[in-house]
């Protein structure tokens, strides 16, 4: 309806591989859909739209993120309802989306509730609904594509599991190609239907090379060979599951069918297998909650090494060293059975693989942040701290602000925050039987439902730094601010907060309230001074109250306290013994239930476990720091959340 | 819309050129992404964006549209306009771009549009209740201090950003709409930062600061109070330099079409933007369009170097990656210097 012209997808400049993902998928739906992860403004909706242009009969349905639960699934039409007094199933995004292309921009920021709805039905083809007396199910078959950002957080592995290929874009380094993208950018802003016009010659020929390989399609035989290569192909990269030599297939059958041919070769395999193994290859760790890996097989410790001593980091090197890894794969199946497969020259193969290879090498990088993250994440998995869902930051709140996802019905006697949608779906069969008082539509308590919604949260972190005229207490300071602006500064944490109190001499001071403004960080605390005594019960007692303050302004939040001390307290304000203090108040945070940590900086000869008491007292991680970093700070904080 | 409330005169702000500048790009070309500006308090923010308001040019839409379709543009329109438009069933008026507020107390059903309640509980029928964001079509939707935005929100924002379209799939409502409006968004940084994929969208970025100069001072105080105390008085000895703004805007948005480039701009933008190490493509498209609109602006039919060097200073400070510990300032010379080399 809106939006008739898209940029035509022919006229994208480059991003090969999206084009290839998306292009398979509608030829072969049984692919599994695709998801793209990449930089902004890199033309990842613009092809999506594209994709569906080519084709006559799939059209683009959207998922947007303000998406209720009973728009996705389907539900009882209201209006009909009262009208009526019969449950009538009203379709939701789901039926839209059968036999098209359902597109998800950032999906990762969806609702983990809406994420797991929608890849049930897209594994299964099928959507199910059992609730508030209806029992209805039809035919949800679609191709799925979903867009994100990695800078805004990962998926769960389980759901990137369910897309059947996964692709990562990049923006464009050559200038000239860059330049030629703002020119076709430019000139289509100018003038859509006279830019689509110039492209219409390559949009129908493209278009009926997809509509032959669709015709073709069952007609691409599958030999036994190319099964067992797939199968040794993932489990050479060490893949779970069994989706992923099915995935290969499918999109090895697109691709023979878009090339024109009835037969898989073994290029078909390798080209399917760079992009459907990428996000499911197991990490190293096996982290439940790992991000999307590089998408290099995983090797055995004693080839690494090989590979190492052999050739360094040239890549190269590292994908003809990769390279023997397939070919062994290869050779295998061809061994035990009679191949079918016409022979591959090898320097066929070498274009495709050092593409895979380098794709490999481009992504390294990446994946170690995100990988903090995860070891972020998996602190609410704890359950100490919060009710969330697992996912990092996002929860079920009980304020009134967040994301309006499901409804429920009411505790008892709590009733605020009414879904209006639900309750009128739950009154509305019973209308005609009611009395109603000159309204359309009356409703009684028992129809009343309430939202549920769901709000993303950031740690809030709060230093509580000893800088008293112990040693390194300089030195100290420095690693703190390092730490706690490089914290607020990682565009992967934005959400995050960060808050320092800083203890010496006879009390306690918040030097930096909780902020997310790099900018106020870096001003209060450009001079910290040190020197004096050690008041630390004053400076746990502080973090405490701020983290009170914190909740009365923000119910969900979660605190985190980090004391950079080695427990040699040696002030109390009330002339008691200061040690003693410290761990009455470490006791007051252990019943606040505050997430601690405790970085021990006790270098002294002989140590006296200080901090060590004081961190069983407070049921707080304890890590022991010779020498005191931001990056080594940053590290262990990460670790322990 | 409320008229009583006198909005001080965008001409009678003091210095404050780049903001200025900015804003009036963004009239002249709805396609830049909008503006950002960053700012201490006090530094007349708020007050340009709303001052905008009078200087918005006229434009036809669909009479009694609530999305302000524009008849001449089938494909922005919205399922109503649409249908009148094939039947020959609509008058054309014509209205003033407007500044449509976007709280930031907003809840997300307002924002996107939601069940119309009353209608649905009176009439038993379902009803889409638009919200902020299908008045904000084809006008600027402003944000004031857009960095404590809720996440959801700002969710949203993104979403339609992107497509320009507005689609509602909630409580019982599923409902598409044009959505397409210039962002313009103030903060002060000392509250934090934005999330980095809403600084992309918008398409320019000001940090303004306070007058320097005393005698600069001087003159904020003086007009302001002088406005204060005779609002009609003090809009009249503007009136002139209003006028004439107004004109030069209505101007530039009808030449901007004329305006044409050397490829080898193209090229130059792409090597800034490659030495710089700027993500995606966004920084490139914008910075182009920038400088044609700095040139329509000025009434020329080429594009200079000089409009270039002038547009990178508005698109690049925000879109650079940014390392801890690194200083803005020096970021900021950074790319005068990297600019200057590469325009030569």
């Amino acid at each position: 309806m809106i939006n008739n012209t898209v940029f035509p997808f022919v006229a994208v400049v480059g991003q090969e591989e999206i084009k290839n993902a998306l292009i398979w998928n509608v030829i072969n739906p049984q692919i599994g859909g695709v998801l793209i992860s990449g930089e902004k403004g890199t033309a990842k909706s613009s092809l999506a739209r594209g994709v569906c242009k080519l084709t006559v009969d799939t059209e683009l349905v959207e998922l947007p993120l303000n998406t209720t639960e009973d728009r996705l699934l389907g539900n009882v039409d209201f209006e009909h309802a009262i009208r009526f007094g019969e449950r009538r199933f009203e379709a939701g995004i789901l039926k839209k989306a059968d036999g098209n292309l359902l597109y998800v921009d950032e999906v990762n920021l969806l609702s983990d509730h809406l994420v797991k709805s929608l890849l049930e039905a897209a594994s299964s083809g099928e959507n199910i609904i059992e609730r508030e007396g209806m029992s209805y199910r039809h035919a949800s078959n679609f191709v799925l594509v979903g867009s994100m950002n990695p800078e805004e957080g990962g998926l769960r592995p389980q759901f990137l599991d369910r897309f059947g290929l996964y692709v990562e874009v990049k923006g464009e380094v050559d200038t000239r190609v860059r330049a030629e993208i703002v020119r076709r950018r430019i000139d289509y802003e100018r003038n859509p239907l006279a830019f689509e016009q110039k492209w219409q010659d390559q949009i129908v020929e493209m278009s009926n090379r997809i509509e032959r390989a669709r015709e073709d399609l069952s007609k691409v035989v599958v030999s036994d060979n190319a099964m067992q290569l797939a199968a040794s192909v993932v489990d050479e990269a060490n893949c779970a599951g069994h989706r992923a030599e099915l995935v290969i297939i499918e999109t090895a059958k697109a691709i023979a069918a878009m090339d024109g041919r009835k037969m898989l070769n073994i290029n078909d395999i390798k080209e399917a297998a760079k992009y459907a193994l990428p996000h499911r290859i197991r990490d190293v760790y096996d982290q439940p909650e790992a991000p999307p890996p590089p998408p290099e097989p995983e090797e055995s410790e004693e080839q690494q090494e090989q590979e190492q001593n052999e050739s360094g980091n040239d890549p190269e090197d590292r994908s003809e060293q990769a390279d023997d890894q397939v070919d062994e794969a290869e050779e295998n199946p061809e061994q035990e059975s009679d191949s079918e497969m016409p022979e591959d020259p090898a320097d066929d193969q070498t274009e495709a693989d050092d593409d895979f290879f380098q794709g490999g090498e481009e992504t390294l990088d990446a994946p170690e942040q995100i990988f903090q993250i995860a070891r972020w994440m998996s602190q609410t998995d704890k359950g100490t701290i919060s009710k969330g869902s697992g996912k990092r930051s996002l929860m079920v709140t009980s304020s009134l602000q967040g994301r309006y996802v499901r409804n429920r019905c009411p505790v008892k006697g709590e009733i605020r925050d009414i879904a209006i949608d639900a309750t009128l779906r739950t009154a509305a069969p019973y209308q005609r039987y009611r009395e109603k008082n000159d309204m359309a539509i009356a409703i009684n308590q028992s129809d009343i439902r309430v939202k549920i919604r769901e709000k993303r949260t950031g740690n809030t972190i709060i230093f509580v730094v000893d800088a008293s005229g112990s040693m390194g207490a300089n030195k100290r300071m420095k690693a703190v601010k390092g730490a706690a602006i490089s914290m607020l500064n990682d565009a992967y944490q934005k959400r995050d907060k960060v808050g320092m109190i800083v203890f010496k001499n006879h009390s306690a001071e918040l030097v930096l309230g909780v902020t997310r403004s790099v900018e106020l960080a870096e001003k209060k605390l450009t001079a910290l001074p040190t020197g004096g005594r050690t008041p630390l019960a004053a400076g746990l007692n502080m973090a405490v109250e701020v983290v009170k303050a914190g909740k009365i302004k923000d119910k969900d939040m979660l605190p985190v306290i980090v004391l950079i001390s080695d427990g040699r307290a040696t002030y109390s304000d009330q002339g008691k013994d200061a040690f003693e203090e410290a761990l009455k108040a470490a006791g007051r945070i252990r019943a606040e239930k505050i997430k601690t940590i405790v970085i021990d900086t006790d270098q002294s000869f002989i140590k006296l476990n200080l901090a060590e008491k004081l961190a069983v007292q407070m049921d707080a991680d304890r890590y022991q720091i010779e020498e005191l970093q931001a990056n080594s700070l940053m590290t262990a904080v990460s670790l322990s959340l | 819309m409320k008229k009583n409330i006198k909005i001080y005169p965008f001409t009678a702000i003091v210095g404050q050129e780049k903001m200025k500048l900015a804003l009036i790009l963004n009239v002249i070309n709805p396609s830049l992404g909008g503006v950002l500006i960053r700012g201490e308090k006090g530094t007349a923010k708020s007050t340009a964006v709303r001052a905008l308001a009078d200087l918005l040019p006229e434009r036809d839409q669909v009479e009694a549209c609530k999305f302000s379709c524009d008849p001449l543009n089938t494909d922005q329109a919205c399922s109503e306009c649409l249908e009148k438009i094939k039947n020959d069933q609509f008058k054309t008026v014509q209205t003033k771009m407007k500044v449509i507020d976007l709280p930031v107390s907003a809840t997300e059903d307002r924002v996107v549009g939601t069940l119309d309640i009353e209608h649905a509980i009176k009439k038993g029928e379902k009803r889409f209740e638009a919200g902020i964001l299908a008045q904000a079509n084809r006008n600027i939707l402003y944000v004031d201090e857009v960095n404590l935005l809720d996440d959801h929100v700002v969710d949203i924002l993104l979403d339609s950003a992107a497509m320009g379209v507005n689609t509602i799939e909630r409580e019982g409502i599923s409902y598409t709409h044009p959505a397409k409006f210039t962002l313009v968004g103030t903060m002060n940084p000392e509250e934090g930062d934005l999330r980095p994929q809403l600084l992309d969208r918008f398409g320019l970025v000001v940090d303004v600061l306070g007058e320097g100069d005393i005698g600069q001072r001087v003159e904020v105080i003086k007009r302001r109070l002088d406005f204060e105390k005779e609002s009609d008085v003090f809009h009249q000895g503007f009136n002139q330099e209003q006028t004439t703004l107004a004109d030069t805007i209505q101007k530039a948005v009808e030449f901007l079409p004329d305006v044409s480039f050397d490829d080898q701009l193209l090229e130059i933008i792409a090597k800034i933007s490659t030495a710089l190490g700027v993500d995606g493509h966004r920084a490139d498209i914008v910075m182009m369009k920038t400088a044609m609109t700095i040139a329509a602006y000025h009434g020329r039919a080429e594009v200079t170097k000089e409009d270039v060097k002038e547009a990178a200073g508005y698109v690049l400070p925000h879109r650079m990656r940014k390392r801890p510990f690194d200083d803005s300032q020096f970021n900021q010379s950074s790319i005068e210097e990297i600019v200057n080399e590469l325009v030569g």
